[in-house]
């Protein structure tokens, strides 16, 4: 079937089945490799992608059904600039082997738009992230930070 | 700068795992796995599959891809896929179906009807003790059993017998799954006569030869990629996806793209097996190490293969005693295949010494950090050869200090509704090298590369890589470009037994002084800019010895002035003489707060503290890292993993909802201490391996505190609420 999805920011026009799903589509059809499978059953949260806004496992979102704007990791930076959120994540070495880090930075995105702060309350809403490299401290120090610093980023916009 | 090279590709999306090169008409592969545990591939009936929309090829033992054997470097003699109707296991691979897209070769393999001449199958680790045999443990040249007896003591139960206290206790653990978040998964690309292979894994210059074999193709024409890789832990020397990707592209000539899926990674790599361990310590009433006797027994297939060693990995070295006797044997049973994971031996064998040092140091009424330096060896017992760097002191007394220590009563103390526990333990791991080369290439932009094949699958060897580069050629980090992750770079960094950073680590130092001489040799040479002078080099810069007056040139005006674009140079190192002159491992002190609650059960890790003795760190943020994350498994073991069996010998818990691993919100801040001391006698860098150590200890050190806590001696792994529901 023909389907049109919005990829940070693009529109593109896709042929595929209707068991395709959203991850799929923009791994293997989009060349948007930024989101992991890495268990394709939504327990792991490696495709963590935001859908109008909000976080979804794009390894359970079936692309047909996607009609509001995807953001993907790749869709959060600019190549001149990293976001907030990002650069946090590099900077308190949030990660080891990487493989979960899209996800990680999607739903620390969503943490963040949320006002999350205390180390508590992130470690729950980032629960969802599996990571086996077991980066969980100081990905709880990313989030704070970045989470902050994206506070003063839009303050000055 | 000391953040990861590749942190910015990473958090950005654009670090190019396996899966994540895009080629134009890549056919996907998928694989059938067994559905018995034990027996013969009766009959496969594939027409449906073949029929079904998209597919391309199917592959079985009755219409094999053809592989060739193959002889690796890190595993011996590999079982191949599809050469031959035997089920070992549950979950083996018996298919591959190749497709034009990845849902018709999914969707087609799920039509497959396959009969089986079906055998009973031996699943059950308790039921299979009857049949253990010795066994070699993994790793090691030692044999399955040995003894050392003080002058006059006739056996180790004498000296048992003839100690003041003693305890003896069983304890167990269960078989895990490295589950890196990257499953294995390949892209094979055949052309021209050359296979290119994009795929996760330790070590892509030997990879490379073990597909060459496969596909019988000149190692030369075999290229494999690997510049990230999503987690391996040592489950990623070899990967089935990318022998049968391999073969299928060559069969096909198409590129050929193929994955595990998350289901399928719990059988079709190898495991860390179960365990099962004895051990009897006999001590005098000042805590003093008379006998430790520890008994090992691993579950293996029945081909034996990967023993864990767990009594040659810890009781052989760790405490000095006077009567010492270890064995290992197997338990063959029709199981995944084992292999090695993280701290292989050690891991599970500390959680049994370090338990028992704890119920020791209860008989005797003694302080268990007190009981631990007590018997801190200078050499491991019956041997001449020292430790070469031995802090472990200096760890137990900085981890007593910060995690206060000495607020711990015996029974724990309570919290409202929780009960608080301490406990510690030992960690170590031994001090190894592999054999390694590194190339550095100047460049005339004075730029320089540091370059091995090896991988850096999360443990910073990149950076470490771009670290040492620049100290050793006294240029700026930012000058330095670290490379991994390539066939074709010279054969080194392996990751795997801690060994990385000392080895790539202490090449690219010979490879440094080597190009420094040559660049020295060209500066003062007939064509050189420098010609007739005595020529130093210091700051990146050559000068004149006997010309103080001229300025300095950089490496990149010395390369243009002699119109050479790089110059380069490689350097080898190997273990050496060292290891006949001392003992050489890790040490580390670990400390774990537990709440347990009163009602519930519940155990909750409250506080982690590690102190390692590691020699030099090279880049402490990564180091830090490795050794939180390595805890971290640890906490996993104590409290999260394990892989069961069903009585029809199906894995039972194998995908990431029902195979627990910890999330975020049960691990606490993890505290990581060192205590550095460079340990020059192992290499002239000083660093002992980081990656593994982490991991020991840990999980006696929380089963250690729930006791503290609760008053219960937990032997086996995981530890589950209903163990602590008693007395309660
Ligand atoms: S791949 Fe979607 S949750 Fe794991
Ligand atoms: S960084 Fe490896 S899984 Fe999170």
């Amino acid at each position: 079937m023909n389907i049109a999805l919005e990829i940070n920011g693009t529109t593109e026009h896709l042929d595929v089945a209707p068991g395709v799903t959203l991850l799929d589509a923009l791994r293997e059809r989009l060349g948007v490799t930024g989101p992991k499978k890495g268990c394709d059953r939504g327990q792991c949260g490696a495709c963590t992608v935001h859908i109008g806004g909000r976080t979804a496992l794009s390894c359970l979102t079936l692309a047909a059904t996607v009609t509001q704007p995807v953001t993907t990791v790749e869709g959060l930076s600019t190549p001149e600039r990293l976001h907030p959120m990002q650069r946090a994540f590099a900077e308190h070495d949030a990660l080891q082997c990487g493989f979960c880090t899209p996800g990680q930075i999607m739903s620390a995105v969503a943490a963040a738009d949320r006002g999350l702060a205390e180390p508590d309350e992130i470690r729950e809403f980032m629960s969802g992230n599996l990571c086996r490299c077991s980066a969980y401290p100081t990905i709880v120090a990313a989030v704070r930070d970045g989470a902050s610093e994206e506070g003063r980023a839009d303050a000055t916009v | 700068m000391t953040a990861r090279p590749d942190a910015p590709l990473k958090v950005t999306g654009r670090a190019t795992y396996a899966l994540d090169n895009v080629v134009e008409g890549a056919a996907h592969g998928y694989l059938v796995l067994s559905t018995v545990a034990r027996g013969e591939l009766a009959s496969m009936d594939v027409e449906a599959v073949r029929a079904a929309p998209g597919v391309l090829a199917v592959y079985t033992p009755f219409e094999p891809l053809p592989l060739h054997p193959v002889n690796s470097a890190l595993l011996g003699r590999m079982w191949l896929p599809l050469q031959d109707k035997d089920v070992r296991y549950h979950g083996q691979p018996i298919g591959f179906v190749v497709a034009e897209t990845f849902e018709q070769a999914r969707d087609a393999a799920a039509l497959a009807d396959v009969a089986y001449h079906e055998r009973p199958a031996a699943t059950s680790f308790s039921d299979g003790l009857t049949s253990a045999v010795d066994a070699q443990p993994a790793a090691s040249e030692a044999p399955p059993s040995l003894t050392v007896l003080a002058d006059g003591v006739a056996s180790i139960e004498d000296a048992l017998e003839a100690s003041d206290v003693t305890i003896d206790a069983t304890y167990e653990t269960a078989a895990q799954n490295h589950a890196a978040m990257e499953p294995h998964s390949a892209l094979a690309v055949w052309s021209g006569g050359e296979l290119t292979v994009y795929a996760g894994n330790q070590a892509p210059h030997l990879v490379a030869s073990d597909l060459a074999s496969a596909v019988d193709v000149p190692v030369d024409a075999v290229h494999v990629e690997n510049p990230v890789v999503g987690g391996a832990f040592g489950g990623k020397a070899t990967s089935m996806p990318a022998l049968l990707a391999s073969a299928a592209a060559v069969a096909l000539d198409r590129p050929v793209k193929a994955a595990l899926t998350r289901e399928q990674v719990f059988t079709a790599t190898a495991n860390r097996p179960a365990t099962r361990q004895r051990i009897a310590l006999g001590a005098r009433r000042d805590g003093g190490l008379v006998a430790v006797r520890h008994d090992s027994w691993s579950t293996t297939t029945r081909e034996i293969g990967f023993v864990e060693p767990t009594s040659h990995g810890t009781s052989r070295e760790w405490y000095t005693t006077e009567n010492l006797a270890i064995s290992q044997k197997a338990v063959p049973l029709d199981v995944p295949p084992a292999t090695f994971m993280r701290a292989p031996g050690e891991a599970p064998g500390s959680f049994a010494l370090e338990s028992a040092v704890d119920e020791l140091a209860e008989a005797i009424g003694m302080d268990p950090v007190a009981l631990r330096l007590r018997n801190n060896s200078t050499a491991p017992p019956g041997e001449d050869l020292q430790w070469s760097s031995k802090h472990l002191d200096e760890c137990f007394e900085i981890g007593a200090a910060r995690f206060g220590w000495a607020d711990r009563t015996p029974g724990g103390r309570r919290d409202g509704d929780w009960l608080v526990g301490m406990g510690t333990a030992t960690a170590m791991f031994p001090g190894l090298r592999f054999p390694a080369t590194v190339g550095v290439t100047l460049h005339d932009d004075g730029t320089a590369d540091v370059a091995t094949a090896g991988a850096d699958p999360g443990t910073g060897l990149l950076g470490v890589l771009r670290i040492v580069g620049a100290e050793s050629l006294d240029v700026p980090q930012d000058r330095v470009v670290p490379r991994l992750g390539d066939s074709r770079l010279p054969p080194g960094g392996l990751s795997g037994g801690s060994t990385a950073t000392a080895s790539a680590g202490s090449a690219t130092m010979v490879a440094a002084s080597t190009v420094i001489e040559q660049l020295v040799a060209l500066a003062s040479s007939e064509e050189g800019p420098l010609r007739g002078h005595d020529v130093g080099y210091a700051h990146g810069t050559v000068y004149a010895l006997d010309a103080p007056e001229r300025d300095p040139m950089t490496f990149g005006d010395v390369l243009r002035a002699t119109g050479r674009s790089t110059l380069s140079a490689t350097g080898t190192t190997a273990p050496g003489e060292e290891t006949t002159k001392h003992s050489f491992g890790s040490w580390g002190a670990q400390f774990c707060e537990v709440r347990v609650h009163r009602l519930t059960r519940e155990v909750r890790v409250s506080r982690l503290l590690g102190v390692f003795d590691a020699g030099r760190i090279i880049n402490p943020r990564t180091a830090r890292g490795q050794l939180a994350g390595g805890m971290i498994w640890g906490v996993s073991a104590a409290l999260h993993e394990g892989i069961e069996f069903d009585d029809d010998g199906r894995m039972s818990r194998r995908d990431l909802a029902d195979y627990l691993l910890p999330v975020n919100a049960d691990i606490p801040d993890v505290d990581v201490q060192f205590v550095e001391h460079p340990d020059t006698l192992l290499s002239d860098l000083g660093a002992r391996g980081l990656g593994e150590i982490g991991i020991v200890g840990v999980a006696a050190a929380v089963a250690n505190a729930v006791h503290n806590a609760t008053g219960i001696r937990v032997r086996r792994l995981p530890i589950r609420i209903e163990d602590l529901l008693e007395d309660g």
